[in-house]
């Protein structure tokens, strides 16, 4: 499971099964903001309606309660008006006046003692018992009351408007059906002129049915009209967002034209909204990340095609050159041996190959560990002490510092350099490597020392701020070319010697060096003057203390 | 004879691992795939496996960590193709003991091999070593060959040890680079064959039986008998 083969497989299997697995269905983001559009404004509207509804059927209680109330008023004067004795027809035919050419109304008016004193057809079906407990019940304050409470009738109709001590007498509300016909009104209990009957119980009812009918009209269209408002802010929503989002489909389709091959084209930022020129913007950078990196890519794998074509040629040619006629065993054993040598350098080719493509894509390992620079330059300049030593050379190092980094690339850089400086000094002369280095100095830029260094006329192996190693030899001048171009890769000051194996590198030594260096966030640099030669590493200084006293100078082991 | 498996589903790769080591002295057998592998690891009489890591069936780190999880103690050598670190951290995080990147020369191979071998064995605490008439004295660092003193500097000596502890056995220059100057990389300089080259001249020249062979694009051996 863990394995290169295995993890690849399982890669490909789960990619495979992905698309085997039924797709999950995704909600366009146009349906989603219709969809919320539609909700939000439905939302709206219901609470709206509630309320228009809830306000009308309020008011019209209000109104009907009022006409109770004036009816209820009328009814008193009259009562008033009655004389003794009782006369039930003298009093029909007052309240008869009273209710004059008010069909919609019901009145009734019923005895203390229960007799029925007067009521037209709907005021008949109040049941008389209930007017007479409902003005109990009020006069009472019992609990039962609540009974008889129409929810929709305003707080200051309700039986506690009237108060127990003094004010007008107690009523009650009411509310009832006749030939279904919904009447709401009031009862009261009025004082009457009549001995021994002080009072009547009188109740008045207004026919509901307009209102009814006019709040159940109200309803539906308010019904109607959020149904179709909903409907409407949906398909508005949707027509909006696909418009608000075509932004987002230019892009879709400018990133669609960016390929391998034209990774230069860029999304267009000036024409988009803000929020999607944001994301083009990054997604520009991101396209520029990627170009460089192809690029860096493209160039090294043409560049390592372009050097492996050569020496597999002269292996192929080689090896066929020997297989065409039959050779004795010395024959075959020359031809074996320079097979295995060319393939060794080839192999080492992909290896360094490798290394530069890791270093120049961030791949290498953190470079955390603190390497004391002077006992590095030591180790290598033993390693070197040979080659030196043949062409009389003398190998020194000067200095001490030290730097975060990786200790076997910083020696495998310093290496590199040493055997290039071993091989282009002058015979009998000396080779330096200087360390230079200030605690906790920050490094600058490579050209703003440059420019330092042309002003102070100070050579690049001085002391300087930030940590430097160079590495100094006599030697022949260099041209401007091979100054500027001697760290690129496969690039040989002599091409001609290039193409001999036995006396050139791969030409990638100095790439490496300048590969290194970055990695580390320095830089390498090279410069030639009165006839000495100086190719030195900037790394970024070491904030902390320095181990051993800088300045020390000790030459290397003969 | 030491015993070694190679788990090895490349056919050139292993057939020639396979003559090349039985031809140094070895052993040998051959597996093709994970599961065949660590089932014949499993059978035991196995000193040393040497295991690629791309397998089929069963991949190398799972057939180490496996074979770990069984109680096998003998030395793995990893062989790979992908030259990430978290390749290698994982590789011996599983439980192998060292690993090759390919492409790597045969000699390498051979010498990892044997210095894993030998890392079982309790190292003798020698204070000379000697071949021929050639001695070495570790605690004064002094070398002497048929009696007369030979004056050499520390890497020449310790590089001169280093033959001698490994005697009769092909050294790559990578190998000796790393032991000597602990430079752990295949650079193209020719440091190793100058120093060879200045140390021969130094015991070799004037007598009649050289001790320091050169192979040419395999390595270099010290040998008591030419």
């Amino acid at each position: 499971m863990n394995g290169e083969a295995n993890g690849g497989r399982d890669a490909a299997g789960a990619a495979g099964e992905d698309e085997r697995a039924p797709r999950r269905v995704r909600a366009s983001l146009t349906l989603r903001l219709s969809l919320l559009f539609a909700a939000a404004s439905t939302t709206v509207l219901l609470a709206l309606g509630q309320f228009m509804a809830g306000s009308v059927d309020r008011h019209f209680v209000e109104l009907d309660l009022q006409l109770a109330e004036d009816k209820l008023e009328l009814v008193r004067v009259a009562l008033a008006d009655i004389r003794p004795p009782l006369d039930l027809a003298a009093i029909d035919a007052r309240l008869a006046m009273v209710l004059q050419g008010h069909d919609d109304i019901a009145l009734r008016v019923d005895g203390p003692d229960g007799q029925l004193w007067f009521s037209n057809l709907a005021g008949a079906a109040l049941q008389p018992a209930a007017a007479s407990a409902a003005v109990m019940a009020a006069t009472t304050e019992t609990p039962g009351l609540t009974r008889w409470a129409d929810p929709a009738i305003p707080r200051e109709h309700r039986h506690g408007a009237s108060s127990p001590s003094g004010g007008p007498p107690p009523l009650a509300l009411l509310r009832w059906s006749y030939e279904g016909v919904t009447f709401r009104g009031l009862a009261r209990v009025l004082p009457t002129n009549l001995p021994g009957t002080p009072a009547a119980i009188v109740s008045v009812g207004v026919d509901t049915a307009h209102h009814e009918h006019y709040l159940a009209s109200l309803r539906r269209a308010l019904w109607g009209f959020v149904a179709t408002a909903v409907v409407a802010m949906g398909l508005l929503g949707w027509a909006a967002a696909r418009r608000g989002l075509a932004p987002l489909r230019t892009l879709g389709k400018a990133a669609e034209r960016v390929t391998a091959q034209q990774l230069d084209r860029r999304l267009p930022v000036q024409d988009l909204p803000v929020e999607v020129g944001e994301l083009a913007a990054q997604l520009n950078t991101m396209l520029a990340r990627l170009e460089a990196a192809f690029d860096r890519l493209t160039a090294l794998s043409s560049d390592l095609a372009h050097e492996m074509r050569t020496p597999v040629t002269g292996l192929i040619t080689q090896t066929q050159v020997v297989l065409a006629r039959p050779r004795d065993a010395a024959g075959y054993r020359e031809a074996l041996l320079a097979n295995a040598q060319g393939l060794e350098r080839l192999s080492r080719m992909v290896s360094d190959m490798l290394l530069l493509a890791k270093a120049e894509n961030g791949l290498l390992p953190p470079m955390a560990n603190t390497v004391p620079l002077a006992a590095l330059a030591r180790q290598v300049a033993e390693f070197h002490e040979g080659p030196a030593a043949d062409r009389g050379l003398s190998l020194e190092v000067r200095g001490d510092s030290q730097a975060p980094g990786d200790r076997g690339l910083l020696a495998r850089a310093l290496s590199n350099l040493v055997s290039n400086a071993i091989r282009h000094a002058h015979a009998g002369t000396s080779v330096t490597i200087s360390i230079s280095g200030t605690p906790g100095g920050a490094m600058g830029g490579v050209a703003v020392q440059a420019a330092a260094d042309v002003l102070s006329a100070r050579a690049p192996c001085d002391p300087r701020p930030g940590v430097r190693v160079c590495v100094r030899n006599a030697g022949d001048a260099l041209s401007d070319e091979t100054l500027a171009r001697m760290f690129d890769r496969f690039w040989r000051a002599d091409a001609a010697r290039a193409r001999d194996p036995e006396s050139a590198g791969l030409g990638l030594g100095l790439a490496l060096v300048r590969s290194i260096a970055r990695a580390h966030g320095g830089e390498a640099g090279a410069s030639h003057r009165a006839g000495t030669t100086e190719v030195w590493i900037d790394l970024p200084g070491f904030s902390g203390p320095i181990a051993s006293a800088a300045g020390s100078s000790r030459p290397a082991e003969p | 004879m030491p015993r070694i498996l190679i788990v090895e589903d490349d056919r050139t790769t292993g057939e020639y691992l396979a003559r090349g080591l039985g031809e140094a002295g070895f052993a040998v057998e051959l597996s093709v795939d994970g599961a065949d592998g660590l089932h014949r690891l499993l059978e035991g009489g196995i000193d040393l496996a040497i295991v690629d890591v791309m397998l089929p069936r069963l991949d190398g780190f799972a057939l180490v960590k496996a074979l770990r999880a069984a109680g096998v103690q003998m030395p793995v050598l990893h062989l790979t193709a992908r030259d990430a670190v978290a390749d290698r951290v994982h590789g011996l995080e599983s439980g192998a003991d060292d690993y090759l990147v390919k492409p790597f020369a045969f000699t390498e191979l051979l010498a990892r091999v044997r210095t894993l071998l030998r890392r079982g064995e309790p190292r003798a605490e020698t204070t000379r070593l000697s071949v021929a008439d050639l001695e070495l004295d570790l605690v004064r660092r002094r070398a002497v060959r048929s009696g007369r003193r030979i004056d050499l500097t520390a890497k020449e000596f310790a590089l001169l040890e280093l033959l001698l502890r490994r005697r009769g056995e092909v050294l790559p220059r990578s190998l000796i680079a790393a032991e000597v100057w602990d430079m752990n990389f295949d650079s193209d300089t020719n440091v190793v064959e100058v120093a060879i080259r200045r140390l021969r001249a130094k015991i070799d020249d004037g007598f009649e039986h050289k001790l320091i062979r050169t192979l040419r694009g395999m390595g270099y051996v010290l040998e008591a008998e030419g």
